[in-house]
């Protein structure tokens, strides 16, 4: 593909990527990735690829290759699970002490009484890791996990929150994060798409697929919906009615005619592109569903993700699909659970919670077991964490508002130190005070560990060289193996 | 950590800087007095130790550009009121100075690149036991040069898109065979300097088709393209030009670019991505603004400031509904931000579109390669600062609304003790509702919300608008049959019965547009973030026009006329760039690229005009024929440049020099946008419903793409891989990707296969198989097939076993194939 003939001049765009995005009908990224296999120009606007060894490559090194974002929609609480706050059973019922500040809070029970989490803590692993009772599983693998207490972001309601845990930004409109690791680094595997979301819920996501959309970058970069069963992938079945054989007759004809056109019109080379996303297309047709097909997965397998017992099955088997599409090259997939804001324990969290920390946990700790006892974890990023998390303070009695003040995640897997938990909120869980990490510093650490460095990787558009941290966020070195 | 609880004790307005302005005012906390001689070596140990310690290690994250933690360290003030967690110094106390345990690693670990030296966090804790003293002089710290601090450059001032245009003179012609009209002469005279040459005419049936799509974004049908090859005529393309812009498809066509700019959608966009069910009326009026070619320049001040133009005419109130496609959460209680989200979203759209100059950049410090300041963003945005929004009822006609008022008073009259009644059953529980809502919001909210409206000032009645969207949503969504108690239910399920015996009475609500206006006739201060003692009047940018902007005030109307005078300057003929902007956006939807490759941006980082001259000719050209954009259309439609093929005979000479075609050597090809991609083939297979204007419809509907529901968060699949615009953010120029998920949409979908069915459907009822695929060329691709292609389509069907099955084949085939999603 890299035929010099058809682009004998300099290209005037910052990139060679971009003049092929953006030239007449660009190409697809698929194709894109295998041209960017070996070659550059290099000017101000250079981005990071795959396919350069690590020494001539002006970032970071790349640590881990693909990531799998566990997104448990809705916030899930942190002083319930992993931020134990001793001083809240003192506080108990009194409000919020005037020393912490005025927060907003979107239901405005301000005043509200103190809630101490009704779960039992316990120190875990070689580490030592609180973990509550809600996780037990989880708590078997803290020594692989980087916690991070000391989460903060700008987000006060769901669509907010995702948006920015997603972009960066609180607002719509910009590349979701994955699209610019796909745009960073391009693809191990050009038969599947490079960014991939399972949704438990399918539809039910919050702001929908705008959360994996490109935003300004070419659709070529937003993430792709994938499913179990035999469509993995929204039209990748041959529909029935046709069946196969007419399907190939139909693919026949189309080549031979774009073929006469492309030889008719030989200086298109748009039309070569469009001839190879229908070559990429059929061999995605047999890639996708091999990739999402779990029947030769042994018996031990499906048990260690729970798949084999209620209520574990359903996200035991989207956790193991994330493995098996990892192991494939897919760059970046993103899980959602709870997808609907089912995290959102406004009311009742000890029901809520209770239910969701059980259907999640096994499969959550098998998928990070499975990929340790695999050799995957070291070159494979997981992220587990919400929107948000909740407030100290009490809602309706039993349920607890949103905190974007302060909140916990994991890391764990390449490039992550493990066995570690990083940064603290304050006495109660309201506001991260040390180590504090914004969303934007999570990104640019997540950017690091897979080689990229963010203020060097940009997207001109409209006269701006877009950053995916928007210009802020730093690497937080504590989090770095 | 208990260091850090005590720190905040007693701080509640940390967070709120309105609230602290008020709580701690900085005369309060002045520099303690001391002895003339100590307070002089105090201001000098400050000066010699202090200031450059803090400029060079703290505000680059904790000044006027970046407020890390919320933190400024430029200003005693800043180090006073502190951040998100406390304030960063208490003078007199070193030790519990959030400061120091900072620089101590003791709380965080400041600065981040390396711990400051023993002797400078000796200075430091010295100087906060001393009291802290800065000198008064010079309260802060600026680290930045601030460009309003000296003068643009001559190279500023020279910039190409700030000066004037001028009317240059058409170029001799260098090809005088090929050259029609004054474009070609530009055009030759550029190819010619690049050694180049124009490729040779189109065919007429690429042309066609080609003007076709350009002009209704449609193909010709199998009789017009018929009767056009068959038309002798020299003139035979002009009047088909003629025909389509005056074709109500034309309207349709252009009014999806507009669409495109504005970021217009029929739906909120946030979390709950709720309808907006008037809309569709801002729609409608661009696409009959463009049908009868309204001039750009009243359809630049209708959209920005139809209300203050008092013209009676209700589609100048619609007009206005450009500054309603901000995305809206009405989840939102945090509404300060969200007011100042969607001021800022109206100043970038409104530089974008009509200056095409990307402004953003200086929303948070002077444009780092334009000259454009910080100052010149907020002044931008203070023309904007009365607004409101409004959803405007649409009775311009007086005897329509007197006849609404009397049957709506009758109506009224007639119910008055039924709705008492219910009004006072639901009255407590409504008011409860209305109260829990109000509770919701920050407490400093709360207060603008409870007052009178006439008692607010402006901002207060636009935050309580905002809020009180809100509230109204929750009194929309109370369930009053499950609140009331069984006695009160028993009457009000009585009382609505008989208010619905009157429904037939009650007159039809009238049109609702989704429209603005401003708040009042005065307008709430403007500021810099950070710089409330600053307050900023409208301006233009300050290179083309550094003194305040002149208001002249509407005495009829309620309203400030601010944007009434921002968009008179930019309609005024010595704009140097709204019109240069405007047909630069026309030449780009005709050749794929504008003169200027980058349509919103014309600043630096922009790409400078390939012929400014060609340009200013434009832009001068269109503010000849009144700001009208069909006189342009005809002009560069006729022109050769226009006409070419997009085969050149010197093709590897033109892509060695020139890979590009920035100077048109060939025509380009391009690919059918999603929404042409959808109207075509739904008129290929006969089914497109041709219907105008009115609220917009599903997908499913075989409606044309520009009257379907645009709902931001559920895209239509084919509109998504397709590239149409995600409508958050102005898009100038849509991205072309060609991917296998398209491939696998136009193969597999039910969208193509259904079209492709019915056209297969029609086709075969012709028992001809010649005719068969004369049509099915015909239908789809606009020209007729080939001998080849007739060979062997008719070898294909001859040996098909189901005649009909191959029928659908070739109808799917041809919507899959290269030569029909591409335009040359």
């Amino acid at each position: 593909m890299n035929d010099d003939r058809r682009w004998p001049a300099p290209a005037p765009y910052s990139t060679r990527r971009e003049m092929l995005l953006r030239a007449g009908a660009g190409f697809g990224a698929l194709a894109l990735a295998e041209l960017f296999s070996t070659r550059s120009t290099s000017t101000a606007f250079e981005v990071q690829r795959s396919g350069t060894p690590a020494g001539q490559r002006p970032g970071p090194p790349q640590r881990a290759k693909s990531v799998i974002f566990i997104f448990l929609e809705g916030g899930p609480s942190h002083i319930d699970l992993l931020d134990p706050k001793p001083t809240l059973k003192q506080l108990a019922g009194s409000p919020l002490p005037a020393s912490f500040g005025p927060v907003i809070t979107p239901m405005g029970e301000y005043d509200a009484p103190l809630l101490p989490s009704q779960r039992t803590f316990q120190q875990h692993g070689a580490c030592g890791a609180w973990v509550s009772d809600w996780l037990p599983e989880i708590a078997q693998c803290v020594d692989d996990l980087c916690i991070i207490r000391s989460c903060w972001g700008d987000g006060l309601n769901h669509s907010n929150g995702v948006c920015q845990m997603n972009t960066g930004s609180i607002l719509a409109g910009r590349p979701s994060l994955g699209s610019w690791v796909h745009y960073g680094l391009g693809t191990e595997n050009s038969n599947l798409p490079a960014f991939i979301v399972l949704e438990d819920n399918p539809g039910k996501v919050i702001n929908g697929p705008r959360n994996w959309s490109a935003g300004f970058m070419p659709a070529a970069y937003q993430g792709v919906a994938v499913r179990g069963g035999a469509e993995p992938i929204q039209f990748l079945r041959t529909p029935e009615s046709i069946g196969n054989a007419r399907q190939e007759r139909r693919l026949d004809l189309l080549e031979r005619l774009n073929r006469q056109h492309m030889r008719s019109h030989p200086e298109q080379s748009e039309l070569e592109a469009r001839i190879r996303a229908y070559e990429l297309a059929f061999r995605m047709q047999a890639s996708a569903p091999e990739a999402v097909d779990l029947s030769n997965e042994t018996a031990q397998t499906l048990d260690l993700y729970g798949i084999s017992e209620e209520p574990t099955a359903e996200f035991g088997r989207q956790c193991l699909l994330a493995r098996r599409l990892a192991e494939r090259g897919v760059r970046f997939i993103q899980l959602y659970h709870g997808a609907g804001s089912r995290w959102d324990a406004h009311s009742n969290i000890e029901k809520n919670h209770s239910e969701l920390c059980r259907a999640s946990d096994k499969p959550v700790a098998g998928l990070l077991k499975d990929l340790k006892r695999r050799g995957l974890l070291d070159q494979t990023l997981v992220i587990w964490g919400g929107e948000f998390g909740r407030t100290p303070m009490s809602e309706k009695g039993d349920g607890r508002d949103h905190n974007p003040y302060g909140f916990t995640i994991w890391m764990a897997g390449g490039g992550v130190r493990p066995g570690v938990t990083i940064g603290a909120t304050d006495e109660i869980g309201l506001h991260a005070v040390e180590d504090r990490l914004h969303v934007h510093d999570l990104h640019a650490t997540i950017l690091h560990v897979l080689g990229i460095d963010a203020s060097q990787l940009t997207y001109l558009h409209k006269g701006r060289p877009e950053r995916p941290t928007i210009n802020e966020g730093e690497v937080c070195q504590k989090i770095l193996a | 950590m208990t260091s850090c609880l005590k720190t905040r004790l007693g701080l509640l307005a940390i967070l709120f800087p309105l609230l602290a302005a008020g709580t701690m005012p900085a005369g309060e906390q002045q520099s303690p007095p001391g002895k003339p001689a100590e307070v002089e070596a105090n201001q000098r140990f400050f000066e010699s130790n202090i200031r450059p310690l803090l400029a060079a290690n703290c505000v680059k994250c904790h000044g006027a550009k970046k407020q890390r933690g919320g933190l400024r360290l430029d200003s005693r003030d800043g180090l006073l009121r502190g951040g998100e967690s406390g304030p960063a110094i208490h003078p007199g106390d070193d030790e519990n100075s959030l400061i120091l345990q900072a620089v101590r690693h003791q709380a965080f670990q400041m600065p981040p690149d390396g711990k400051l030296s023993d002797q400078e966090i000796a200075q430091l804790a010295a100087w906060v036991r001393q009291g802290a003293i800065w000198p008064e002089a010079t309260p802060r710290i600026t680290g930045i040069v601030d460009r309003r601090e000296r003068e643009f450059t001559q190279e500023d001032r020279q910039y190409w898109a700030f000066r004037a245009t001028n009317t240059p003179p058409v170029p001799l012609p260098v090809a005088q065979d090929w050259v029609q009209g004054p474009i070609d002469a530009f055009v030759a005279r550029n190819l010619h300097a690049q050694q180049l040459g124009p490729a040779i005419s189109a065919a007429s049936a690429v042309l066609l088709r080609r003007v076709y799509f350009d002009l209704i974004g449609l193909p010709p049908t199998a009789a017009e393209v018929a009767e056009f090859v068959a038309d002798p005529a020299g003139d035979a393309l002009d009047r088909t030009v003629d025909r389509l812009l005056a074709s109500p498809r034309y309207g349709e066509k252009a009014a999806r670019h507009w669409l495109d700019l504005v970021r217009y959608a029929d739906s909120d966009g946030f979390k709950q991505d709720d309808y907006r069910p008037h809309a569709w009326r801002y729609r409608d009026y661009v696409v009959d603004a463009f049908n009868v070619d309204k001039t750009y320049r009243s359809f630049v001040q209708e959209q920005i400031a139809g209300d203050e133009l008092a013209t009676h005419d209700p589609a100048a109130l619609i007009a206005t509904g450009y500054l309603r496609h901000w995305i809206y959460e009405y989840n939102q209680r945090d509404v300060r931000s969200q007011w100042a989200h969607i001021l800022n979203d109206i100043t970038d759209v409104t530089a974008d579109v009509f200056l095409g100059l990307g402004m953003s950049c200086a929303r948070c410090h002077d444009h780092k390669y334009d000259p454009i300041l910080q100052r010149d963003y907020f002044r931008l945005q203070a023309f904007f600062a009365a607004f409101q929004p409004r959803d405007q009822l649409l009775l311009s006609d007086p005897a329509e609304r007197a006849d609404y008022q009397q049957r709506l008073a009758e109506w009224e009259a007639k119910t008055h003790e039924v709705r008492e009644r219910m009004a006072a059953i639901e009255r407590p529980h409504r008011g409860k509702v209305t109260a829990q809502a109000i509770e919701k919001f920050p407490k400093d909210i709360r207060p603008m919300l409870f007052k009178m409206e006439s008692e607010r000032t402006p901002f207060e009645r636009q935050i309580a608008d905002l809020a009180g969207r809100q509230i109204t949503m929750e009194q929309v969504n109370l369930k009053m049959e499950s609140k009331l108690t069984d006695d009160e239910k028993q009457e009000w399920l009585t009382l609505s019965k008989r208010l619905a015996e009157y429904a037939q009475d009650r007159p039809a609500a009238p049109p609702t547009a989704f429209a603005a206006a401003d708040v009042g006739t005065s307008a709430p201060e403007i500021a810099i973030p950070g710089r409330p003692e600053l307050p900023i009047a409208p301006g233009f940018p300050s290179l083309l026009d550094p003194s305040d902007a002149v208001i002249e005030p509407l005495p009829e109307l309620p309203s400030t006329g601010r944007r009434l005078a921002l968009a008179r300057w930019i309609t005024s003929d010595d704009n140097p760039l709204a019109s240069r902007v405007a047909v630069n956006r026309l030449w780009q939807v005709l050749f794929g690229r504008g003169i200027v490759a980058t349509p919103s941006d014309f600043g630096r980082l922009g790409t400078p005009p390939t012929d400014p001259e060609l340009l200013d000719w434009l832009a001068r050209r269109f503010q000849g024929a009144e700001w009208r954009f069909k006189p342009l259309y005809r002009m560069l439609l006729a022109s050769a440049t226009y006409r070419q093929s997009s085969q050149s005979h010197a093709t590897e000479q033109g892509l060695r020099v020139d890979p590009e075609n920035r100077w048109l050597w060939r025509m380009p090809v391009r690919r059918l946008q999603a929404e042409q991609l959808r109207d075509s083939l739904l008129q290929i297979s006969g089914e497109l419903d041709l219907s105008a204007s009115g609220p917009g419809v599903d997908a499913e509907r075989p409606r044309r793409s520009i009257y379907v529901k645009i709902l931001r968060n559920r895209r239509d699949p084919l509109i998504d891989l397709f590239d149409g615009v995600d409508n958050f953010t102005s898009t100038s120029q849509r991205n072309v990707t060609t991917t296998p998920m398209q491939a696998l949409l136009l193969m597999n979908g039910p969208f193509v296969l259904a079209r492709a069915g019915e056209l297969a459907r029609q086709l075969s009822a012709d028992p001809d198989n010649d005719q068969v695929i004369q049509q099915l060329f015909e239908r789809i691709l606009s020209r007729p097939p080939l001998d080849s292609e007739r060979t062997e389509f008719a070898r294909i069907l001859a040996t098909s076993p189901g005649r009909g099955e191959a029928i659908e084949d070739f109808c799917h085939v041809l919507m899959n194939s290269s030569e029909f999603i591409y335009v040359e």
